[in-house]
């Protein structure tokens, strides 16, 4: 009986549990307050940025009437483009790269043994630790140093810009798509590729057909990372690029010191659009995989091993 | 065995693990069509065993061959072996009928030949009709069919089972023991299986090998290693004995530690340390004094009376040791009572001496 009068009663009374659940408290309208509050410091700013980059006052924080003048001054500006330019194709390139070494890092880790496995397991998480700056130094160093050797030797005349930048980027991804590739691994039960050689599959068959599909939610969680990560960069950005090329987020940042007009709201708020436009394309992917296989291990595994950084 | 090609011989197959070794030296030969079961507690090596076969673990060192052909180091792709692993390890991304088809597409089976062969393998195991399933959205038992499907659509010469029974509830497994053994004596295929349930080995197997600590102890019929379990180890494990301890006093007799002497054949030199191994159904009770001439007897105190359905599990002390008496129960018959002073007796010959 009383499984049945848990139910909606038959006058159409809402049931006593979800009154007790509406009713009033302290803490519920603090915790209520307190949301609201959080949603106001996260999105206030984001809104002030919107609304001011249609503002026409050359100062950023004055509202001087509306204007679409900053977004035309933004599709004149051919240093932009170029800014924009060179971030996406960095991105897209690091990406890919670091998502084929990041998985096979993950997959030589997770499933062989080999000497020297702790010492290559540790080093592979150094990127994720190290300060940025510290990275940017030793890029910058590093890149110097080389491509003075490298011109020495074969005479050549290569210097920062595109190469460097993307290297860079791959270099600091190949950690973070291994470490999200990794925790999909480990959840992956072994037996499931010994399964696959017993039934006549080769490793690399066995790898296409069945580890593969069990970690993919992993590699694209890996891959949306690395992406956003390389979008986002500014410090080892800054120091890998030459004056050949530079990422958007540097160029937006040099603005910032030459003197900023709201041409950087109208920079910003493009780019807020594109990463809202990412975020909901991957969502959409991922729902329309769900149905499938997709497992809770996605974006939410990535957005945490991020924010752990 | 009266095939001359055994499906699987073993030859001083050893495994270790770093310092560790999992199969120490067995040698182990099993017949074609043979139900073959590897029993033990876990960590005995049966599974590792089960794993040199399929190919999924290499030996150290030893033969290793399948109907005569060496395979010692093949990868398991290359032997004419296949699994059904513990919990199946069935595909999570593909559907009942592609798991099936899944060692057919490697293999490169031609289209029609493949969705001819998995239809029979699914319909061999009573599946019909969930080919579009997912492995989550099916019961155990269904689970534990599609893995068989998965390994006969191949047509092995020789299937493997890795604790085949172990994820099923009770009901369900003694099910699925008689429909393993309508099932193999169906397709005629050589099963080796790897338990650790002594109850099931003796049901499904036409014979058993017995390991513990990596060493085969014994191998033979479920009869065999009843009736004349090789050490006390064995005797122990298959099924519930009384160990009674006891020295060897020539090959047709043996002295109890309470200095009894009981006939019992052994071929063990005199003076050895011995068991008396006595079933508990093989053991009789009467009240004091009332057993048989001639009976071996061993007077004592019941102390316990358990009922367990169709038979009644009487515990004996005598001066040294408890015994565990069952006989069949029976409403009509008085029984004695807890307390009450009883014999144990048993056939002249009724008891085995098992080693160390």
């Amino acid at each position: 009986m009383s499984v049945i009068a848990r139910g909606p009663l038959p006058g159409g009374r809402v049931p006593r549990v979800r009154q007790r659940a509406g009713r009033w408290s302290p803490t519920r309208a603090a915790l209520g307050v307190n949301a609201w509050f959080v949603y106001a410091f996260f999105y206030a700013p984001i809104a002030l940025l919107v609304v001011f980059s249609f503002s026409a006052d050359r100062n950023v924080g004055r509202w001087g009437g509306f204007t679409l003048g900053w977004y035309e001054d933004f599709i004149r500006n051919e240093s932009v483009q170029d800014a924009i330019w060179v971030s996406v194709r960095v991105a897209l390139l690091s990406t890919v790269i670091s998502v084929v070494l990041g998985t096979l890092a993950a997959l030589a880790i997770e499933r062989f043994r080999f000497r020297g496995r702790q010492t290559f397991d540790a080093l592979l998480y150094l990127p994720i630790i190290i300060p940025d700056v510290t990275m940017a130094v030793m890029m910058l160093l590093f890149f110097s140093e080389f491509f003075d050797l490298l011109n020495l030797l074969f005479d050549a005349d290569l210097r920062k810009g595109f190469a460097s930048i993307t290297v860079s980027h791959i270099a600091f991804n190949i950690s973070f798509v291994s470490v999200v590739v990794r925790a999909r691994l480990a959840g992956m039960d072994r037996r499931l590729e010994e399964a696959a050689m017993d039934l006549y599959a080769s490793r690399w068959k066995a790898f296409r057909h069945v580890t593969l599909p069990q970690i993919a939610p992993g590699v694209a969680g890996g891959a949306l990372l690395a992406l956003t990560l390389s979008l986002d960069d500014v410090v080892v950005t800054q120091f890998a690029a030459g004056p050949g090329a530079t990422t958007l987020p540097v160029y937006v940042f040099g603005l910032i010191r030459r003197g900023v007009t709201p041409l950087i709201n109208s920079v910003s708020v493009v780019m807020l659009v594109a990463s809202i436009g990412l975020v909901i394309l991957s969502l959409f992917v991922q729902r329309s995989r769900s149905g499938s296989a997709a497992g809770p291990q996605g974006v939410p595994a990535a957005n945490r091993a991020r924010r752990s950084t | 065995m009266t095939d001359p090609v055994p499906a699987v011989t073993i030859t001083g197959i050893t495994k270790r693990f770093g310092d560790v070794t999992a199969v120490d030296d067995i040698d182990l030969e099993i017949g074609d069509g043979e139900f073959f079961a590897l029993l033990g507690p876990s960590g005995c090596g049966k599974t590792t065993t089960l794993r040199m076969i399929a190919g999924l673990d290499f030996p150290t060192m030893g033969s290793l061959q399948i109907f005569g052909d060496e395979v010692g180091t093949l990868p398991p792709n290359k032997r004419p072996v296949n699994t059904v692993f513990q919990a199946y390890a069935l595909f999570p991304h593909m559907n009942v009928a592609d798991n099936v088809a899944f060692g057919l597409k490697m293999q490169k089976v031609e289209r029609a030949e493949r969705d001819r062969r998995v239809a029979e393998a699914v319909g061999l195991v009573q599946l019909g009709g969930m080919e579009s399933r997912r492995p989550n959205q099916l019961s155990g038992g269904q689970q534990q069919r599609v893995a068989l499907a998965r390994a006969l659509v191949n047509r092995p010469k020789v299937l493997l089972l890795d604790e085949p029974l172990g994820a099923l509830d009770l009901k369900l497994r003694q099910e699925m023991q008689l429909e393993l053994k309508a099932l193999q004596r169906e397709v005629g295929i050589t099963f080796v299986f790897v338990t650790h349930d002594q109850e099931e080995a003796l049901t499904m197997s036409d014979r058993i090998a017995v390991m513990h600590e990596g060493r085969l102890l014994q191998v033979g019929t479920p009869e065999e290693i009843y009736q004349r379990p090789a050490n006390r180890f064995v005797a122990d494990f298959i099924g519930r004995t009384n160990l009674l301890e006891a020295t060897v006093a020539s090959s047709e007799e043996v002295v109890l530690s309470n200095g009894m002497r009981v006939a019992a054949a052994s071929e063990h030199p005199t003076g050895t340390k011995v068991a008396v191994s006595l079933r508990p159904e093989q053991a009789f009770l009467y009240r004091r004094g009332a057993a048989p001439a001639g009976w071996p007897t061993i007077d004592g105190v019941l102390r316990e009376v358990t009922y367990v359905g169709n038979a009644l599990v009487h515990t004996v002390a005598v001066d040294w040791i408890t015994i565990e008496v069952r006989t069949p129960y029976r409403s009509t018959e008085t029984t004695p009572e807890v307390g009450d002073e009883v014999s144990v007796s048993w056939e002249p010959g009724g008891v085995t001496v098992v080693g160390d």
